[in-house]
């Protein structure tokens, strides 16, 4: 069971998106890169926003839309839901309104929330009755994804998710992402350009650029790779890490290079909570002057940044022993 | 109140304005929310030729959009030969004829407030509703309508206003009958080609002023009332 997009070309304002790709309809799909890489242009595409200029989208087996054959599904008849960026609550309903509006339209026999246990899981019960206008943008987007769920959709896409939401409410989101997906059976695709919201949520990652798909798949497999990693901001280096402490086991997050340290012999008596030993597979001298070590570990390769100095001291060299050590507040 | 200040005859004529205005509005107010939407849409062929149609009475001399409908509604015309054999309908000289020019002559007015209330809604929240389940058709019901209500609203009393002076289409499609088709400017128009009238007309001409800036400080309060009810 998968979403295929093959050879679908979207064209609008002089960008033109490509891609060919598979995903998996099951569990969190994240769609990363950087910000003009088409990510929600390829979502519009997919809910039927955007009218295709070739190719095809086939949903479980389902043609959306086949450009060839010019078959196509409207929008409203996909029963694809999507949470914009922007929320886009209609201004001229209260929140209980926004809801309502999506829950009288889906079919009966789809299982899903309605609006009073949403709001309940979503902990906006007390805004049931405000004016959209009068909400903060966090309760927005909290609205926002209410009222998709409440539409009963099939597949469930998401447009920069965590933008107005703080750091508690981020991990609540996600939290409650991962759980509905498994509970509701109900496949997510979220777009985002943080790598720490991509390893947090990913079964599945999908790296874009320039309006392309870069490679797709695990995210132990795609996270590591060369051609991801010219993705990020240097600043974001690292490594995807599965079963940090403070995280479940099967949960990955984003270990930045910045945020490791190394020591040459085990170390003892220390606070932190994470320290995984293992061989210096690599060592290379960055182009502002700092030292990037890739230390191969039973978590996977970890990258750590650290100054020339601290290379000397330590006196690392490949197929040496090493510790990368990572307090669990810094994930 | 009215009463005691104005004559039989006045609150003849009066009732007889607010008659033919009224009509006018609720004849002519879905066909303007029709066109308003189909305007207000990405490019279609043929959006042009309907644009014109709609603007039209606003360019043409009235008389000669009266003389046109005469034309065509005329009891010997093709269309009101049409309506007087199948249903019975006359529209020439009558007080329905008389609503039916206003209708054409404020129509423009009415697309035009429409039209803008249209195209300042956000056209993402029709996407938002789009992937809601919302077929094109209720999207026009339960979001374009709603949102618009403002312009609506406006449209709607802004040509009713006009109704109200509404001169040269109507004498010339329904004539200038008593009691029938005597509209405030029909009867002021009348009065000042009456020697000894000229006080009449000052006195309808007064009406006729206070009817429109009543008319058009209604519309405005209208649209702010309607706005905040719409933004909470």
């Amino acid at each position: 069971m998968s979403l295929d997009l093959r050879g679908a070309v979207v064209r609008r304002g002089g960008f033109r998106l490509s891609a060919e790709l598979s995903i998996p309809t099951e569990g969190i799909t994240v769609v990363f890169g950087p910000s003009g890489a088409g990510k929600s242009m390829m979502l519009s595409a997919i809910a039927g926003l955007h009218r295709l200029a070739a190719g095809s989208v086939t949903f479980n087996g389902r043609v959306l839309e086949d450009v060839d054959r010019q078959q196509r599904v409207a929008a409203h008849e996909r029963a694809i839901g999507l949470v914009f960026q922007d929320a886009r609550l209609f201004p001229h309903l209260t929140v209980r309104g926004n809801l309502h509006y999506a829950e009288h339209r889906r079919p009966a026999a789809r299982n899903a929330p309605i609006t009073l246990e949403i709001s309940r899981l979503l902990e906006f019960e007390d805004l049931l009755d405000r004016p959209v206008k009068n909400l903060s943008g966090g309760e927005r987007s909290r609205v926002a994804l209410a009222r998709a769920i409440v539409s009963a959709p099939e597949l469930l896409l998401l447009d920069e998710p965590f933008a107005a939401l703080d750091g508690r409410r981020r991990r609540d989101f996600a939290r409650f992402l991962k759980e509905y997906g498994r509970d509701m059976g109900v496949p997510i695709i979220v777009v985002t350009h943080l790598i720490d919201e991509a390893a947090e949520l990913a079964n599945h990652v999908v790296a874009m650029r320039a309006g392309r798909v870069v490679c797709s798949g695990q995210p132990a497999e795609i996270m590591t790779r060369p051609e991801f990693a010219a993705l990020l901001d240097p600043r974001d280096r690292g490594a995807w890490v599965q079963g940090a402490a403070g995280y479940a086991p099967g949960d990955g997050v984003w270990v930045r290079a910045d945020s490791v340290l190394l020591a040459s012999a085990e170390p003892r008596g220390i606070s932190a909570r994470n320290v995984w030993p293992g061989e210096v597979a690599g060592i290379l001298r960055e182009p502002d002057g700092a030292i990037l070590v890739s230390l191969d570990t039973a978590k996977g390769y970890i990258l750590s940044r650290i100054t020339p100095e601290a290379l000397v001291d330590l006196k690392l060299e490949e197929g040496g022993k090493a510790w990368a050590i990572v307090k669990a507040h810094a994930l | 109140m009215v009463r005691a200040m104005l004559t039989a005859e006045e609150l003849q004529i009066l009732s007889t304005s607010l008659g033919v205005a009224g009509r006018a509005v609720v004849f002519s107010l879905p066909v303007a929310i029709l066109f308003a939407w189909a305007l207000s849409r990405p490019r279609f062929p043929g959006q042009g030729v309907l644009n014109t149609i709609a603007h039209l009475p606003l360019v043409l001399p009235p008389v000669l959009v009266g003389y046109m409908l005469l034309l065509a509604f005329g009891v010997n015309g093709p269309l009101g030969g049409w309506l007087k054999a199948t249903f019975g309908i006359q529209l020439a000289l009558t007080a329905g004829g008389a609503a039916f020019a206003t209708a054409v002559m404020a129509f423009p007015l009415m697309v035009r407030a429409i039209r803008l209330s249209l195209e300042a809604t956000d056209g993402g929240l029709f996407e938002a509703a789009a992937v809601l389940r919302a077929s094109p058709w209720d999207r026009f019901w339960s979001l374009a309508l709603p949102l618009a209500w403002p312009g609506v609203l406006a449209g709607a009393v802004v040509a009713f206003a006009a109704g109200l002076g509404e001169f040269g289409a109507v004498i010339t499609f329904a004539s200038n009958i008593e009691g029938e088709t005597q509209t405030l400017p029909l009867a002021i128009n009348a009065a000042l080609n009456t020697p000894g009238r000229d006080e009449v007309a000052f006195r309808l001409a007064m009406i006729s002023l206070v009817a429109a800036i009543v008319g058009l400080l209604a519309a405005e309060g209208l649209q702010r009332w309607a706005r905040r009810r719409l933004e909470g």
